[in-house]
């Protein structure tokens, strides 16, 4: 009987507590609410940024309740797509830069409405990453690059042109066999990531959405391949592909981003790390990443959510959140005001995002990176092909995919 | 499987007659469907409606986004014939069968070996079987940076161990023709189950046949070859099933390895040396946005695994003797 009795109390109270949990959120429904997701907090100090900017947000929006929701990077896509096809997706959030092409084209997020920001207002690099076929689908929270990350003890000055960069590799591993000059990239999706940012350096460009023309097998493309084949004689592999070598003291430069000057100032106090903006053949350029932000077409509250990430990348809020999140502000203004803060290591990066290029706006793009250019990639570093052959290999590879003609 | 047994709840009350011979009793159902309740609902929530609905994604165009539209067979025709869409997928087939026939003769190789000697040692067994079996219950991410160490170029053991015998260094996870083996070694490492389940087949063995064998002049390497490993034969047979089904589908290790340097993607290797089948079907599904080729490439995995599977059953002798 007493059994009876505590189950039956138990059931009330689980009962109960469903109850208040529903209750709960219909109070909440009272006042407008938006769901927002992003990737989870890198640090304590960038939840706290990130909770102070909603604070900021509810106050001069009465009546107005942020609900955060954090998801690690790793599970981040697979649980938006998830949460979208079952109609439990949030009305706005964080997407990948690639993403936002296949995401647009789908009808799964929804146009920036006219006059909410002024474009000029953020760099174009980043900006352009939320475009595709000529309208605008979010706008950027942060940005990051790579640049030429280089050892003063090998490298007093850092290269500015590429064949001063061939010269200097050739010295550093000529004092000491031992020593690579640069640690080459790969031909892997990483590699195929960076790459781009060789072929603008030297004028180029990747494909021509617009008319379907693939540009990543003539001339500026095939130099900025040659380039890094050329580079290996000085950087034998055996170097570099062993684990954190540059950090190690054994090569005299890399490529690498941000988030690697604070591991390296961590973890390796010692190295006389500089870091430079990418060496070019005809013009300073480089590649971009960094988070976006888009308003999904099921959420509620289009308005409401446009407003918020207005919000979050004005001139006022995008340093303090562009810095949590690992990146830098999108937000010329921001960007400028504030680039005394960033010290001398980060410099560097705000200027390569001055010339930073979008990736091309086809949603197949990370299929082409992965499995298309970075092989081509790799058969020339391997020298298994020539850079020329290789690239018009995956030129036409890409055009089959794709269904081009040019 | 719940509500048929709530219902008859009411109907199990009365209790049985007197004369009734003891037997199996409605209550006794109701309680054999309560037991097993869990694992059938386990069955078909987390295994057969899965498994079922992936066959139906697999004739679609299903992104995890939008609603999924039919197309047949296109996934599968495309898979196997359209070099332009998948230019990778035969790759994946190749680098998968060079890495079951490579890892699973030696993962059942080591696995009898240290089976062996444990059965050979009287004092502080435990002790070594804990030892031997730890790479097992290793996390999988620690055993990705422990081998890639390792393996590394220039201050990794193996080389360090390969140069005491005069072979020069090697780049082992760099050069596409080394990464399969590499790795091949890496599991014959991990082999703790298959040594447990041997030492379980060597406790089997009668020692009336093995004295039988010693009475009969038999030494030791005629021992093995003719009274262990005969004998054995059942246990062998079902290692081999198993370990070629778990090779097929070897996904974890390859990973790990490949991603374990942050940044880098895992797009399999140098030269997609180590793009496992599974590897392969992940990226399509999660990362180029295609769940339902890669439906359809889990399909193509399961029929080939069964095909594979029942030729063993057909032409491995499985019986002792």
């Amino acid at each position: 009987m007493i059994r009876r009795v505590t189950g039956a109390a138990a059931a009330v109270a689980l009962l109960a507590g469903l109850t208040a949990c529903g209750g709960g959120s219909d109070e909440a429904g009272a006042s407008t609410m938006l769901t927002y997701w992003m990737f989870q907090d890198r640090t304590p100090q960038a939840g706290e940024v990130v909770d102070k900017i909603r604070a900021d947000f509810e106050k001069v929006n009465p009546g107005v309740t942020v609900k955060i929701v954090k998801i690690p990077k790793d599970d981040y896509n697979t649980k938006l797509g998830s949460a979208i096809s079952s109609g439990s997706g949030p009305d706005v959030g964080v997407l990948d830069q690639p993403l936002v092409p296949r995401f647009a084209l789908d009808g799964t997020i929804k146009e920036v409405p006219a006059g909410l920001v002024d474009e000029k207002a953020f760099y174009e690099g980043a900006l352009e990453t939320n475009r595709v076929n000529a309208k605008l689908y979010g706008l950027p929270i942060d940005h990051t690059a790579v640049a030429l990350f280089y050892n003063k003890k090998f490298v007093p000055t850092p290269p500015k042109t590429w064949d001063e960069l061939k010269q200097i590799a050739a010295k550093v591993h000529q004092a000491d066999p031992k020593t690579a000059g640069m640690v080459v990239p790969k031909g892997d999706g990483y590699g195929g990531w960076m790459w781009p940012g060789f072929v603008a350096g030297a004028g180029g460009d990747m494909v021509d959405v617009q008319n379907k023309k693939i540009h990543f097998n003539e001339q500026p493309a095939v130099d900025a391949l040659q380039l890094w084949v050329d580079l290996l004689p000085s950087s034998p592999r055996e170097i570099t592909d062993s684990d954190k070598s540059f950090e190690n003291g054994l090569a005299g430069m890399m490529i690498s981003g941000p988030w690697d000057v604070a591991n390296i100032k961590d973890q390796f106090p010692d190295l006389q790390l500089g870091v430079a903006p990418l060496p070019y053949k005809t013009e300073p350029a480089g590649n971009i990443g960094g988070e976006n932000a888009v308003v999904f077409s099921k959420g509620k509250n289009a308005d409401l959510a446009w407003k918020w990430l207005a919000f979050i990348t004005n001139a006022d809020n995008n340093t303090q959140l562009a810095q949590a999140l690992g990146g830098f502000p999108v937000n010329i203004a921001a960007a400028e005001r504030d680039a005394a803060t960033f010290g001398p290591d980060q410099a560097a990066f705000l200027e390569q995002l001055k010339v930073a290029r979008a990736r091309p706006a086809v949603p197949e793009w990370i299929q082409i990176n992965d499995e298309i250019i970075a092989p081509a990639l790799e058969s020339a570093l391997s020298g298994k092909s020539t850079a020329k052959e290789s690239l018009d290999d995956a030129a036409a590879k890409t055009r089959t995919l794709l269904g081009w003609t040019g | 499987m719940a509500p048929p047994v709530l219902a008859e709840k009411p109907t199990v009350t009365p209790r049985p007659g007197r004369r009734r011979r003891p037997g199996f009793g409605r209550r006794d159902h109701l309680i054999g469907w309560l037991l097993i309740a869990p694992a059938v609902v386990y069955f078909l929530v987390f295994l057969l409606f899965p498994a079922l609905a992936a066959l139906y994604y697999s004739f679609t165009d299903w992104n995890l986004r939008t609603a999924p539209n039919w197309v047949g067979l296109a996934n599968y025709t495309d898979l196997l014939f359209d070099d332009a869409k998948y230019p990778h997928f035969w790759q994946s087939i190749k680098v998968t069968l060079q890495y079951t026939i490579i890892a699973v003769p030696l993962t059942l190789g080591t696995a009898l070996i240290q089976a062996l000697l444990l059965n050979a040692i009287h004092r502080g067994s435990n002790f070594f079987r804990l030892l031997l079996f730890l790479p097992v219950v290793t996390a999988e991410a620690a055993v990705g940076a422990i081998w890639r160490w390792l393996y590394d170029p220039q201050y990794g053991l193996i080389n360090t161990f390969i140069e005491l015998f005069g072979i020069p260094r090697q780049n082992w996870l760099n050069t596409p023709e080394l990464v399969i083996p590499a790795l091949s070694f890496i599991a014959a490492w991990q082999c703790g189950i298959s040594m447990i389940i041997y030492l379980a087949g060597l406790k089997g063995i009668p020692t009336s046949i093995r004295e039988a064998a010693v009475i009969d002049g038999a030494g030791p390497v005629q021992r093995f070859w003719r009274v262990v490993v005969p004998m054995l034969r059942p246990t062998t047979f079902y290692l081999l099933v198993t370990g070629v089904i778990a090779a097929l589908q070897v996904f974890g290790l390859v990973y790990v390895i490949f991603s374990g340097g942050g940044n880098r993607s895992v797009t399999g290797g140098p030269e997609q040396s180590g793009l496992t089948y599974v590897l392969h079907l992940y990226l399509y599904a999660f990362r180029y946005d295609a769940m339902g080729a890669a439906c359809a490439m889990s399909f193509i995995l399961f029929l080939f695994i069964m095909i594979v599977t029942a030729m063993q059953f057909k032409f491995v002798k499985q019986e002792a003797s």
